[in-house]
């Protein structure tokens, strides 16, 4: 038994989510286009690598954002879930697979509409046709980022329900936002080894966007010499972090304690 | 062997000065159970506990032998606590539909009902949008329908009309199912012809009588020799007996004005 196509719903019509999540990622496109980008160029592929760049690390902080905000909802429904996995058709199985399918559907949304907002307001900047050169790949990218964030949240939000205590909640909520935006930046604007950017998961992300957008892989400097990212190492990296914190998020689940919201509040 | 079977159940709260639940055995097999006591007498700690919803921390409850730690898929089994219906922030015909799927039923018997306590227009609304009378009955009625076998009721006519409260009672006296229901309304129990009753205070069950028999049921301070139950407070000991007594038990507005009347 799951729940995906009420939480899909939900998720599509949650016109707060759109507006974090899309609206406020857009500005941030804006500052990026047009505020910026004075020192870049000149050519095409320099105004591809700064566009892509750009494109990678704003999906990610809206696929943060669009993963916390969907698992703090877990404080709201905590004691509906320990009592939906004891007395109803609800398995913590399916109840995962709900939100992190909704979330996964609304992450490739989410990417999508960021996608031609970044063609839009870059090309209109430099002039230029900026299209991705590989739409699928993006897509699944996208996809596969939406359940990874989702595991994430999930496994973080449900260490917080079963022995933290809620009062914890606002502040575990910025972790995947302040790593995504550190990780994100660290790989554009430091010379990260490849070992990092294999093993971090923001940076599998970011640097498989990078080459769905751009149609060349991402980079990383080794010395004087640019080193080539492959792809493959980059799914399985993301693949092996996603599966763990799927499998954490479950077990977890299994153990849901009902709280009370008023634990939340700090003062 | 009993749908629910409860022993030696105690929930002690973080930082509360005594225990929530003291030692508290119950079975309802084929029966219903009407629980009295006055609020922070221990009925809601009851009903979650019992639920899984709060950790004991001595004794168990077991649905058909199965340990509620451990026990999954269990449809028969509903509670009208707003808290359990907060899957998804989604209106209440939505709500209707995904938990009439989660308990194996239709969400047409579900709608009818709301619609036959002139409800029809809250399906349009959140939960959190409706008045707190509303969000009572609505999770009154998700706890009778889909066919439980048995439901526990916690005060579920607070805050709810004269008349949907009439209603709701009819309701459950044709339900077939167990029932266990808490209030601390002493006149809706003349209603309840056949229930069984138990009194609850500070944690303690008293009980059960007959619910019949309320208005029989006297107080008295001390030990009584013809005691139907003797009950250990922190005021005192006080003996349940029928007929004669020092206060009738009917007479309070609440048990522990009556309990701190005779102390």
């Amino acid at each position: 038994m799951n729940l995906w196509r009420p939480y899909t719903k939900a998720m599509l019509a949650n016109g707060s989510l759109w507006f974090w999540a899309f609206a406020f990622m857009a500005f941030w496109l804006a500052v990026g286009a047009f505020v910026e980008s004075s020192g870049v160029g000149p050519g095409r592929s320099a105004v591809v690598a700064y566009t892509t760049s750009w494109y990678a690390v704003i999906v990610l902080l809206s696929l943060s954002m669009l993963a916390v905000a969907i698992a703090n909802s877990l404080t709201y429904g905590s004691s509906a879930l320990a009592y939906a996995f004891r007395f109803s058709r609800l398995t913590p199985e399916g109840y995962f697979g709900s939100i992190v399918g909704g979330s996964a559907v609304m992450g490739a949304a989410l990417s999508f509409v960021l996608l031609g907002a970044t063609a839009g307001m870059f090309g209109g900047r430099f002039r230029l046709l900026l299209l991705p050169a590989d739409p699928a790949g993006l897509l699944a990218v996208s996809l596969l980022g939406g359940v990874f964030f989702m595991a994430l949240a999930v496994t973080m939000i449900l260490l917080v329900i079963n022995y933290l205590g809620l009062k914890s909640t606002n502040f575990t909520g910025f972790l995947p936002l302040v790593l995504s935006i550190t990780l994100g930046n660290a790989q554009i604007y430091l010379a990260l080894p490849s070992w990092f950017v294999y093993g971090s998961p923001f940076n599998d992300l970011a640097s498989l966007l990078y080459q769905g957008y751009a149609g060349t892989p991402a980079t990383v400097e080794l010395g004087a010499a640019s080193v080539a990212l492959t792809w493959e190492y980059l799914v399985v990296g993301i693949l092996v972090w996603t599966a763990v914190l799927g499998a954490s998020s479950l077990v977890l689940l299994r153990q849901i304690r009902s709280r009370q919201l008023e634990e939340g509040r700090q003062i | 062997m009993a749908v629910l079977e409860v022993r030696g159940l105690e929930v002690r709260y973080p930082r509360a000065s005594a225990p929530a639940l003291r030692g508290i055995d119950l079975s309802l097999d084929r029966e219903r159970l009407v629980v009295v006591g006055a609020n922070g007498s221990g009925k809601t700690t009851l009903v979650r506990t019992v639920l899984g919803l709060v950790r004991p921390s001595a004794g168990w409850v077991r649905f058909d032998g199965r340990d509620v730690r451990t026990i999954s898929g269990e449809t028969g089994v509903s509670t009208n606590l707003a808290e359990v219906y907060r899957l998804i922030s989604l209106p209440v015909r939505d709500l209707v539909e995904i938990v009439a799927r989660l308990k194996g039923g239709d969400p047409a018997e579900l709608e009818a009902r709301l619609r036959e306590f002139e409800l029809g227009e809250v399906l349009g609304r959140r939960l959190f949008e409706l008045s707190t009378g509303e969000q009572k009955i609505v999770g009154d009625l998700f706890a009778v329908s889909f066919g439980p076998r048995l439901v526990l009721l916690d005060e579920p006519f607070d805050n709810v009309d004269f008349s949907r409260r009439r209603r709701f009672v009819r309701l459950i006296r044709e339900l077939r199912a167990d029932l266990l229901l808490n209030t601390h309304e002493l006149e809706l129990i003349a209603q309840l012809d056949g229930w069984r009753l138990a009194l609850m205070f500070e944690g303690r069950f008293l009980g059960p009588f007959a619910a019949a028999d309320l208005d029989r049921l006297y107080l008295t301070r001390g030990t009584r020799a013809d005691a139907l139950a003797v009950m250990e407070t922190s005021l005192g000991t006080f003996s349940v007996t029928r007929d004669s007594g020092d206060r009738p038990v009917k007479s309070a507005t609440s048990l522990n004005a009556l309990v701190e009347s005779l102390a």
